[in-house]
């Protein structure tokens, strides 16, 4: 054989290795995604959102208390997490631009996006659980919104540095002082993306199980107050899937499945605006 | 750009808030640093730092404790789900950046984003009621029947084949890291530029040899640092194993064990724990954790920007 067609048919084989491991970690997530798909659709009826949950092993009942615990406990979140997170992007994009203070948060904000987030709630549990004596929905959303500050915040830096310099120029040359530029001009030019950060940093928590373990708990019973402990889909599913009986496992099913839909769909959106707004990236 | 905002109040007041939002990532570090260091002193000063990383001693009953079951737990799932995931990752960021044709570039390249978005209790789940069954049922005899008969490696797969245990926990996180870490190696692939590219087609090279002696050493900072970013990721990951681990504390010779990782124990004891010391042991791991963590992604952010910085020159 030639060395020619050897080192030719040393390519096709190392290619057809990597379009093996491909085609091979392509069907794994597939598998999984088919199976929540499958389980979680015939899983899913009407009374899973108007009814609460039955006494343990009873058939029928819903998880009403965990859908509006998982939307109260988000809501909370995000009111604390996003503002926090756009004010800070907006002072490392614009006032301390190009200073190491800058550059250190931003680091120090990129290592915090992926620390385990199960230590966010040991953290918050110290902090506001044991003090009080009692586990309770406030802590649950404390917990979300410090796992949500520095990704929205690394996003809204990002998207602030993407808008012009010279576009502040101009508001500045008309004697606008900084903030109004800010608000007016950066802030504008910045809006779909930092919308896009805010959407994929809801997505995040949303499928959060670890940090809401031991802050918001978990609660049987269908209750709005955030001062006492709340159900949550994530932790739901958790007990739920570890527990003992098959209605539970299907409705873990179908919680699974509502979850992955709508993060699917937030993570779909953020990238349609993106598109949209700033061509292919 | 250093304006005189001072001049204006309003200029001075929003300047004020912006700078006090950023600062409150530096506190939070420091505060979880220090709020977890201050809970653990009681298990600090009982057991010390070393005989806490060394001791085996999991025991609620007795009063002991020690971290090396969970820290052995953590060190097998990771550096299996890692050794499992690499590999594959690699092989799709380069089906995809220099293999598949491009109207299919798009689509996978989604695909892995949106598989990445995935919730982590997806996996666990999946994990507990779809592929430990498989595992017990087909996988583990038959690597019992073949490697396991073989004298020394056999010692990896002696047990009872139940599906709960180091081997089903490591493949979930391997499936769960392989989106993650393909979609960073992709993005280090991607930067390598054309022009070096074609040269060496040019030369005559095959396209696997434009792969491995181009495309790969050029990005090989990245992919380092996307990979110790993986690893960082896989270390805390709490949801994806504590449905198949078993939470049972022992080092153990057999990947057919059930185990106990640092994240695991946390979940499942955390809310147990029913005395100040045991309380205490647990937000011990926690800061070992958060150590741990902090390092290794410090790491990966080190080569990542180092990677940056090459490729922007």
């Amino acid at each position: 054989m030639s060395v020619e067609r050897i080192r030719k048919m040393e390519s096709l084989a190392a290619l057809s290795l990597c379009t093996f491991a491909a085609l091979f970690g392509l069907f794994w997530l597939v598998f999984i995604l088919g199976d929540v798909l499958i389980n979680g659709i015939g899983a899913l009826n009407l009374s899973l959102f108007v009814n609460d949950p039955a006494p343990p092993g009873v058939e029928g009942g819903g998880l009403r208390n965990a859908f509006t615990g998982q939307l109260i406990i988000t809501f909370f979140a995000t009111l604390i997490g996003v503002p926090v997170g756009i004010l800070g992007g907006t002072f490392l994009a614009e006032y301390a631009r190009g200073k190491n203070i800058a550059r250190l948060i931003s680091i120090l904000s990129d290592i915090m996006v992926s620390v385990p987030s199960i230590v966010v709630g040991a953290f918050v549990y110290a902090m506001l659980v044991k003090p009080l004596g009692h586990f309770s929905g406030w802590a649950g959303a404390v917990a979300l919104a410090v796992i949500m500050i520095p990704v929205v915040l690394r996003t809204t830096e990002d998207m602030l540095t993407l808008v012009p310099w010279t576009l502040r120029e101009a508001a500045f040359a008309l004697g606008a002082p900084y903030y109004k530029v800010i608000i007016q001009v950066a802030y504008r030019g910045a809006a779909s993306g930092i919308l896009t950060g805010i959407l994929l940093a809801i997505a995040r928590i949303v499928g959060e199980t670890a940090p809401l373990l031991f802050t918001s708990f978990n609660n049987a019973f269908f209750s709005l107050k955030m001062n006492e402990p709340i159900a949550s889909l994530t932790v739901t599913v958790f007990q739920y899937a570890m527990g003992p009986y098959e209605i539970w496992h299907k409705q873990a099913w179908a919680a699974s499945f509502v979850i992955t839909i709508f993060v699917l769909m937030l993570t779909i959106l953020g990238r349609i605006i993106i598109k949209w707004k700033y061509g292919k990236s | 750009m250093a304006l005189s905002f001072k001049k204006n109040p309003v200029d001075l007041i929003f300047f004020s808030v912006t700078a006090a939002a950023s600062l409150s990532v530096l506190a939070l570090i420091a505060g979880i640093l220090y709020v977890l260091f201050s809970e653990s002193s009681l298990a600090i000063a009982k057991f010390g730092v070393f005989q806490f990383i060394f001791s085996t001693d999991w025991n609620a009953v007795k009063g002991s404790f020690g971290a090396a079951t969970n820290l052995f737990g953590t060190a097998i799932t990771t550096g299996l789900s890692l050794l499992m995931a690499i590999p594959v990752a690699i092989g799709i960021a380069i089906f995809v950046t220099e293999i598949s044709p491009n109207f299919l570039k798009g689509p996978i390249s989604v695909a892995i984003e949106l598989l990445a978005a995935i919730p982590s209790i997806i996996y666990g789940m999946w994990g507990l009621f779809t592929l430990a069954p498989i595992m017990a049922k087909y996988v583990e005899p038959a690597l019992q029947n073949s490697i396991g008969r073989v004298p020394v490696a056999g010692i990896l797969f002696h047990g009872t084949a139940m599906g709960i245990d180091l081997l089903t926990a490591s493949i979930i996180l391997s499936i769960m890291i392989i989106p993650f870490t393909a979609s960073i190696s992709r993005d280090a692939f991607n930067l390598t530029p054309a022009v070096v590219k074609e040269s060496a087609y040019a030369l005559g090279a095959t396209k696997w040899e434009v792969v491995k002696s181009v495309v790969l050493p050029y990005s090989k900072l990245g992919v380092f640092g996307g990979i110790i970013l993986s690893l960082g990721r896989a270390l805390g990951e709490t949801m994806a194993v504590a449905f198949v681990l078993g939470n049972n504390h022992q080092i153990t010779s057999s990947l057919l064990d059930a185990a106990a990782t640092i994240t695991v124990t946390l979940a499942n004891e955390f809310t147990e724990a029913d005395n100040d010391l045991y309380l205490s042991s647990l937000f011990y791991l926690a800061l070992l954790l958060f150590v741990l963590s902090f390092i290794t992604l410090a790491a990966a952010k080190f080569f990542l920007l180092k990677a940056e910085r090459r490729y922007a020159r």
